[in-house]
């Protein structure tokens, strides 16, 4: 099925997106009907405590979870069928690398299935693991598997991206490096990223906007324009601007958790 | 060199203490050979004709590799087919539980019922009783994958095809060798006692005649061979674990129990 783009604005686009998951104790509301739209070539980051639904939306979209309402369209089509016009990447928390193959045979995973071209050498330098071809993943450290998880995403050279918590199982140091790989490339790509975290300051140097989601059940509480110029680097991250929107996403998330603090306390003196 | 002597001197120095004690307790208290031989007398028994215990332990050994390839095949046939689905792991798993818990022996019968006399019911006892291990490893095996390096197959369309080929397959190798680690021996055991219970083909029978003349020192000497053999193919199975599985860290071999 072809991948049209009717409206080439949206890459991403969800209408009253929610989910239940079937629990053990009854149905367990995760995400709560939700609109969104990324439009293409744009980085979107969703930030959230844990349980308020930024992964499930995440699923949703990359077609891996059926939601039990809403829609979700993809380049202007369902996730099933940009799976099948193979047009996404993923890179999740954990790097997902198949043990017995190389570093190099990893990579090609995507080319295998899906039959397409693309230049595994110059996709292993673009993620800064030339070199390290034939190791395997046992025998790498956690930030170099996340580039080559990293690599292997984008090797079928895929129109969006998704990211869910991609540095979240790394030391401070490799998170640090990987952010500004990542930064590098997509400001050289410019392919539709969604990038699930919960590092406010990560968030806010890779993002042209920053959604902010709440628990119990999740939806999305703000949708903040990050307006730094492009492109961004580390030193920017001392500079007034940074800091306020720093501050901004902070007080977003803040005021949410208040909220919800003073409703436990209104329920529990009722 | 100097860590090899250290592995392999002390089982040889404790082996050999058991076995000099073992001959001075025979000389001492003058023993009859047909209770318990010396065991020069083993070896001499042996060397005697090693031609026939080796020509019956290679009869014993192609029954169990017959029964074992014939079973692991099966078995991990339906472990894909049970792998990929719930209602038929329902419905194929209880009768392969029966297969399990029934004794062999009260199935024998059977077997050379519909089997005749010749290698077949043998074959069929080694198939039997290394048919479970396989299944129950492989049905995990198969589908214990890594669920981050599915989500990016399934993101990607791969078909089942694919995914087995790629993901499934690979992954279940060391539930496969940790079934063959239980089943290789087994399928051994398990062309003997058939051999034994049928009073004919390879060590069974080898046995079963030495037993009968009171020939204690060839009954000896069959159980060293077989022991020796037991060694041997558990050794190769190990080499070519480790070859296969190179790609496994130790510490994960371990926790396979390798």
């Amino acid at each position: 099925m072809p991948v049209t783009t009717a409206s080439p604005a949206a890459a991403i686009a969800l209408h009253g997106l929610a989910h239940t998951y079937p629990g053990a104790d009854g149905p367990l509301p995760a995400l709560a009907p939700t609109d969104l739209e990324v439009r293409e070539g744009e980085f979107v980051s969703l930030v959230g405590p844990s349980g308020c639904g930024k992964t499930t939306l995440l699923r949703a979209v990359a077609g891996l979870l059926e939601p039990s309402g809403g829609e979700v369209a993809l380049l202007g089509a369902t996730p099933r069928a940009v799976q099948r016009a193979r047009q996404v990447g993923l890179v999740a928390q954990e790097p997902g690398l198949l043990p017995w193959r190389t570093v190099e045979q990893n990579v090609r995973l995507p080319l295998e299935v899906t039959g397409a071209e693309g230049d595994v050498g110059a996709m292993l330098r673009q993620v800064g693991i030339a070199g390290f071809e034939r190791y395997r993943p046992a025998e790498l450290s956690g930030g170099m598997r996340q580039r080559v998880a990293l690599a292997r995403a984008l090797v079928h050279r895929p129109r969006v991206l998704l990211m869910d918590e991609p540095f979240g199982a790394l030391d401070e140091l490799s998170r640090e490096a990987m952010r500004l790989e990542l930064l590098r490339i997509w400001e050289a790509e410019r392919i539709t990223v969604l990038f699930v975290t919960h590092a406010v300051r990560e968030a806010v140097l890779l993002s042209d906007r920053v959604v902010v989601m709440s628990p119990r059940p999740g939806r999305i509480v703000h949708d903040l324009r990050i307006e730094l110029p492009r492109p961004r680097s580390e030193a920017m991250e001392d500079s007034p601007a940074f800091i306020e929107a720093v501050r901004r996403v902070r007080s977003a998330l803040r005021a949410d958790e208040l909220a919800e603090v003073r409703g436990d306390e209104q329920a529990s003196a009722g | 060199m100097r860590r090899l002597v250290l592995l392999v001197a002390p089982p040889l120095a404790f082996g050999a203490l058991l076995l000099f004690g073992w001959d001075l307790w025979v000389r001492l208290r003058d023993i009859q050979p047909y209770i318990l031989p010396a065991p020069s007398e083993v070896g001499a028994a042996f060397l005697d004709e090693p031609g026939r215990y080796l020509g019956a332990l290679v009869e014993s050994l192609v029954t169990a590799l017959a029964g074992l390839v014939l079973a692991s095949t099966v078995a991990f046939g339906l472990a894909v087919l049970m792998a990929h689905s719930r209602v038929l792991e329902r419905a194929i798993y209880p009768p392969a539980l029966l297969v399990k818990v029934t004794p062999i022996v009260a199935v024998y019968p059977l077997l050379l019922i519909w089997f005749g006399f010749g290698t077949s019911p043998r074959v069929a006892v080694a198939a039997l009783i290394t048919f479970f291990p396989m299944l129950v490893n492989a049905v995990v095996g198969l589908r214990q994958v890594d669920p981050a390096a599915l989500d990016v197959l399934r993101v990607l369309n791969a078909s089942r095809a694919q995914v087995f080929w790629k993901l499934r397959l690979p992954s279940s190798l060391p539930y496969v060798f940790a079934a063959l680690r239980i089943s290789v021996p087994l399928s051994l055991i398990g062309a003997v006692v058939a051999e034994f219970l049928a009073g004919a083909g390879g060590m069974g029978q080898l046995i079963l005649i030495a037993n009968g003349e009171f020939d204690t020192d060839v009954l000896f000497a069959a159980v060293f061979v077989l022991a020796a053999a037991g060694i041997g193919i558990t050794a190769v199975l190990s080499y070519v674990e480790a070859r296969v599985l190179r790609w496994m860290t130790s510490a994960e071999r371990q926790q396979m129990g390798a």
